[in-house]
C-alpha cells in the first residue's frame, strides 16, 4: 500500500521537476515546483514521516514558493513562453546529469539494492520534538542563529543604499 | 518496501536539479533547482531513517533542519537576486559576467 | 695644463733614460731578482739585469724617445696629453723590456707596448684607415703574441726556471728547446712585421710621424731583434729555428724592398724599409755566430738613428706640405720650392737617406758592411748554406734599397729634366693634379723645436758607422758600393726620362693583403654570420617561441574564464563526476 502510495508520488514529482527544469514560462515554472514539492511532502508520508512532510507543506509550499513568485513578480518575470530559457550548455549539462544520475543510482543500487524498509509508524510530531528538543537542542539553536544571520543578511543585501 | 525505490527518486530529483542548475537562465529558475536538490536530500534523509530506525529519528530531524536552511538559504538567495536585478536591469546568469578579467592587450 | 705636465714628464723620463744608460756604462754585469713565488718546482717571479745589450739598447731607446717627445711638442696639438703619456708609457714598456730578466717581466713590458701601439697609431681616430691600421696592428702582434707567450712556458718549464740568464741550452731537451724557440719566433716575427705577419707595419701609417718613428726605430719592432740577441744562446742552439729564421729574413728582406720600390707614399716607402732593414738584422742573427749578433745589434743602433730620422722628416713633410703623398709632394716640387724652403729638412733626410741606402760614409753603409762581413765569414769559414744565402739576399736587398733610396729622394726633391715643371709619372691617376696649384708662399721651414731632432739625428746619422772601430774588409766594401751604385743608377735614369714604371704585382705588394682578406677575413665573416643566423633564427627562435606558446596558451585559458559562474559550476560538476568514476575505478 505505501509501496504504490509511494510510487504514485514518486513518479508525480519526477513529472513535475521534469517541467520545473524544462518548462518555457518561468512562473508555471514555480507552479510545477508546488506540485513537486507537494509529491515530495507525498512521499515523505508515505515513508510515515508526517510531521517532516507537513513542515515540507508549511514551509516549502507555503513560504518558500510565495517568495520565490514574489521574487519572480519583483525582477518583472514575463509571463509568456521565452524561447531561450536555457543557455547553450544546456545539451552539455544534461549529459553531465544523465552521466551523474547514472553514477548515483548504480551506486545506490548496489550498496542497498535489495534492502527493505518495514513499515513501522515512527514520524509523529512528538517523537520528532522530543528527539529535538533532547537529543538535538544545541543544533537547533545554533540553527536559529543561522537563521537569524540569514535575515541579517537578506535585509543587509536587498537595502538600498542612499547613493542609489 | 524496498529501499532502493526513494534512493533512486532522489537521485532523479537531485540530478534533474543539477541539469536546472547548470542549464536555466534565469536566476529565480536555478534558485529552485537548488530547491530541487535540497528535497532530494531531504528524501535520502528520511529514507534512511526509516529504513535505519535508531529510535532518535535523527533523519527526520536533519531533513526539518534542511527545510530549515532551505527557508534560510532561499531567502539570501533572492536578495542576492533582487540585488543582480537593481544593478543589471535583468536577472539572466548567463549575462552576468563580472566576473570575467577585462580585455586588456596582450604585451 | 695636463698636457704640459704630461709633456715634462715625457721629455724629463727620455732623459732619465739616457741618464741611467751613463750611469750603466762600464758597470759590470748584474742581477736583481724580486716578488719570487714559487708554483710547483717553477719559480716565477720579476728580475732585472744590467749588461752591455741592457746599456746599449738603453741609450738607443732613450735618445730616440726623446727626439721624439721634444719633436712632438711642436709638431702635435691635439690631443697632447694623452699622447705624451703613451708615448712615455711606449717608452717604459720598452725600456721593461730591455732590462728584463725574468721572462714574465719581459713579457708584460711586451704586451704594453702592443697595446701602445695600438693607442698611438688610432691617435687620429676620426680617421678609417687610422682606426682600421691600429685594429689590424693589434690583432696581428697579438696573434704573434700567442706564440709567445706559449714559448714562455714550453722553454721555462722545459729548463725549470723562467730566468733569462739561467736558461742553459745544454740543459734543455733539443725538442723542447727547437719547439719553445719556434714559438717565441712566431712572436717575434709578429712584433717585427716580418713574413707572414708583415702587413700591419704599413697599415700603421696614419698614425703621428713621431709615433711611427718610435715604433720603427726604437721600441715595438726592434724589441724582436732585441728578444733574440737576448736568448741568443737559446736559439743558437736549435739549428732549425735559426734556419727557419734566416729563410723568414731572406724572403722578408726582398719582399719588403720591392714593395718599397712601388709605393707611392715617402711613410710607406720608410715602413717597408723598415720591414727589409730588420730582416738584415734578423739574418745577421740567423748565422749564429757572434760576429752575426754584434753585425745585427750594430745595425740596429744605426738604423735607430737614420730611421727615425727619416720618419721625422717625412712627419715634417706632413706638418709643413700636409701630406705626404708623392703627388703632392711634387706639386710643390715643379715649382721648385719643396728643396728652398725646406732647406734643414732637405739636407737631413739627404743624409738620412744615404745612411738608408748604404753610401759609403755614412753609418749605414758600415753597419750593413759587417752584416755582409759576418755573412761572408760565415759562408767562406765554415762553408754554411745560410750564409751564402744571407750573403746573396743582403747584397741584392742593398740594391733594391739603394733603388728605392734614390727614388724617393730624387721624385720628392728635384724637378724631373725630361718632363721640365709638366706632368709626372704619379700625376697621372690624379686628374686634379694639373688644376690644383698649391699656394707655395705659404710654405715654410718647420720651427727649431722639430729641427733640432732632426739635425742630432742626422749627426748620428753619420757618426755612428764610426764608433765600433773602422775595420773594413775592402772586398766587401767595394762590393756594396757597386751594387749600391747598381741600384742607384736605374733610379737616376728612370727618373730622368720621367717614368716611373709600377708592376701591378709589386703595387698590390704581392697581394698578400687580398689573399689575407679572402683567406681569413672573408671566411670569419661567414663564420659570423652563421653565428649571427644560429643565435637569431636558432637559439633566438627558442627563446620566442617559448614566450610565444606561452601567450598562446594562456590566451587558450582566457576563453575558459568567461566570466560565467555557469559555466564554472559546470567545470566543477564535471570534475567530480569525474573524480567520482576514478575512485570507483581505483577501487574496483
Amino acid at each position: 500500500m505505501t509501496t504504490a502510495l509511494f510510487a504514485v508520488a514518486g513518479a508525480v514529482a519526477v513529472a513535475a521537476a521534469v517541467m520545473v527544469v524544462t518548462s518555457r514560462r518561468i512562473v508555471h515554472a514555480a507552479l510545477w515546483l508546488v506540485v513537486t514539492l507537494g509529491a515530495v511532502a507525498g512521499c515523505f508520508g508515505a515513508l510515515h514521516a508526517e510531521f517532516v512532510a507537513l513542515v515540507q507543506i508549511l514551509v516549502y509550499v507555503g513560504a518558500i514558493v510565495v517568495l520565490v513568485l514574489f521574487a519572480l513578480m519583483l525582477t518583472k518575470a514575463p509571463t509568456n513562453p521565452l524561447p531561450n530559457l536555457t543557455t547553450a550548455r544546456s545539451p552539455f549539462a544534461a549529459a553531465v546529469a544523465v552521466v551523474l544520475a547514472l553514477l548515483l543510482g548504480s551506486g545506490v543500487v548496489f550498496a542497498f539494492g535489495n534492502q527493505k524498509i518495514q513499515p513501522v509508524p515512527a514520524g509523529s510530531a512528538e517523537t520528532i520534538g522530543t528527539s529535538i528538543f533532547k537529543t538535538w537542542v544545541l543544533p537547533f539553536e545554533i540553527l536559529s542563529v543561522l537563521l537569524l544571520a540569514a535575515l541579517i543578511g537578506a535585509i543587509a543585501l536587498s537595502q538600498r543604499k542612499k547613493e542609489d | 518496501m524496498p529501499l532502493v525505490l526513494p534512493l533512486l527518486l532522489a537521485v532523479v530529483l537531485f540530478c534533474l536539479g543539477v541539469y536546472g542548475v547548470l542549464a536555466r537562465r534565469n536566476a529565480v529558475t536555478i534558485l529552485m533547482s537548488l530547491e530541487l536538490m535540497l528535497n532530494a536530500v531531504n528524501l535520502n534523509l528520511v529514507a534512511f531513517d526509516a529504513w535505519h530506525l535508531d529510535g532518535l529519528a535523527t533523519g527526520q530531524t536533519l531533513a526539518v533542519f534542511v527545510i530549515t536552511l532551505a527557508a534560510a538559504e532561499i531567502g539570501l538567495g533572492l536578495a542576492i537576486v533582487l540585488l543582480l536585478f537593481r544593478g543589471h536591469g535583468h536577472v539572466d546568469a548567463d549575462a552576468a559576467r563580472d566576473l570575467v578579467e577585462h580585455e586588456e592587450s596582450p604585451t | 695644463m695636463i698636457a704640459t705636465v704630461w709633456r715634462v714628464a715625457g721629455v724629463g723620463f727620455s732623459l732619465l733614460l739616457i741618464l741611467i744608460a751613463g750611469l750603466l756604462y762600464g758597470v759590470a754585469p748584474e742581477q736583481t731578482s724580486f716578488l719570487n713565488s714559487s708554483v710547483g718546482d717553477l719559480t716565477i717571479g720579476f728580475a732585472v739585469r744590467t749588461d752591455d745589450l741592457t746599456v746599449l739598447l738603453l741609450a738607443v731607446v732613450g735618445v730616440v724617445a726623446t727626439c721624439v717627445q721634444v719633436y712632438s711638442l711642436s709638431y702635435l696639438h691635439e690631443r697632447a696629453a694623452s699622447y705624451h703619456a703613451l708615448v712615455t708609457l711606449f717608452t717604459a714598456a720598452m725600456a721593461t723590456v730591455v732590462v728584463a730578466d725574468s721572462l714574465f717581466l719581459l713579457l708584460i713590458g711586451w704586451e704594453v707596448m702592443g697595446a701602445c701601439s695600438y693607442l698611438l697609431i688610432s691617435h687620429y681616430w676620426e680617421r678609417r684607415d687610422a682606426r682600421s691600421g691600429a685594429v689590424k696592428a693589434f690583432l696581428m702582434t697579438r696573434l704573434g703574441d700567442v706564440g709567445f707567450l706559449f714559448g714562455i712556458f714550453v722553454l721555462g718549464v722545459g729548463a725549470g726556471t723562467f730566468r733569462i740568464s739561467e736558461l742553459d741550452p745544454a740543459q734543455i731537451s733539443p725538442g723542447v728547446l727547437t719547439a719553445g724557440t719556434l714559438l717565441l719566433l712566431v712572436g717575434v716575427v709578429g712584433k717585427s712585421a716580418q713574413v707572414p705577419l708583415q702587413t700591419w707595419l704599413p697599415d700603421a701609417m696614419p698614425g703621428p710621424s713621431p709615433v711611427s718613428a718610435l715604433i720603427h726605430a726604437a721600441t715595438m719592432v726592434a724589441a724582436g731583434v732585441f728578444l733574440i740577441a737576448r736568448l741568443y744562446d737559446v736559439f743558437s742552439a736549435s739549428a732549425t729555428t735559426m734556419t727557419v729564421l734566416a729563410v723568414i729574413a731572406c724572403v722578408t728582406m726582398l719582399f719588403a724592398a720591392l714593395c718599397a720600390m712601388a709605393a707611392v707614399e715617402v711613410k710607406r716607402v720608410l715602413a717597408w724599409s723598415t720591414v727589409s732593414q730588420l730582416a738584415i738584422m734578423f739574418s745577421a742573427l740567423s748565422l749564429g755566430t757572434q760576429e752575426g749578433r754584434h753585425a745585427a745589434l750594430f745595425h740596429l743602433v744605426t738604423h735607430a738613428a737614420f730611421k727615425g730620422l727619416l720618419f721625422l722628416c717625412a712627419g715634417v713633410l706632413l706638418h709643413q706640405v700636409g701630406s705626404a703623398a708623392f703627388v703632392v709632394l711634387r706639386r710643390y716640387t715643379r715649382r721648385g720650392k719643396l728643396r728652398k724652403t725646406l732647406r734643414v729638412t732637405f739636407v737631413t733626410m739627404t743624409i738620412g737617406l744615404a745612411a738608408l741606402a748604404g753610401v759609403p760614409g755614412f753609418a749605414g753603409f758600415f753597419s750593413k758592411d759587417t752584416v755582409l762581413e759576418a755573412a761572408w765569414e760565415h759562408a767562406h769559414k765554415d762553408g754554411s748554406a745560410i750564409g751564402w744565402v744571407v750573403l746573396a739576399s743582403v747584397g741584392l736587398t742593398a740594391a733594391f734599397t739603394a733603388f728605392y733610396c734614390a727614388r724617393l729622394w730624387l721624385w720628392v726633391f728635384f724637378r724631373t729634366p725630361a718632363l721640365a715643371g709638366a706632368m709626372g709619372a704619379f700625376e697621372q691617376d690624379d686628374p686634379m693634379a694639373d688644376l690644383e696649384d698649391p699656394d707655395t708662399s705659404k710654405l715654410k721651414e718647420a720651427p727649431w723645436l722639430m729641427l733640432g731632432p732632426l739635425v742630432l739625428l742626422a749627426v748620428a746619422a753619420i757618426g755612428l758607422g764610426y764608433v765600433d772601430g773602422l775595420h773594413l774588409n775592402w772586398v766587401i766594401a767595394l762590393g756594396s758600393t757597386v751594387l749600391v751604385l747598381f741600384g742607384v743608377l736605374p733610379a737616376y735614369s728612370l727618373w730622368s726620362r720621367g717614368a716611373d714604371p709600377r708592376p701591378v704585382v709589386l703595387e698590390r705588394e704581392f697581394g698578400m693583403d687580398r689573399a689575407y682578406h679572402g683567406l681569413f677575413v672573408v671566411p670569419v665573416r661567414w663564420l659570423s654570420k652563421l653565428s649571427v643566423l644560429g643565435d637569431r633564427d636558432v637559439i633566438g627562435a627558442y627563446v620566442r617561441a617559448v614566450g610565444r606558446s606561452g601567450t598562446l596558451a594562456s590566451q587558450g585559458f582566457r576563453l575558459l574564464q568567461t566570466g560565467n559562474v555557469q559555466t564554472y559550476l559546470t567545470g566543477a560538476v564535471v570534475g567530480v563526476v569525474a573524480l567520482a568514476i576514478l575512485a570507483g575505478v581505483i577501487a574496483r
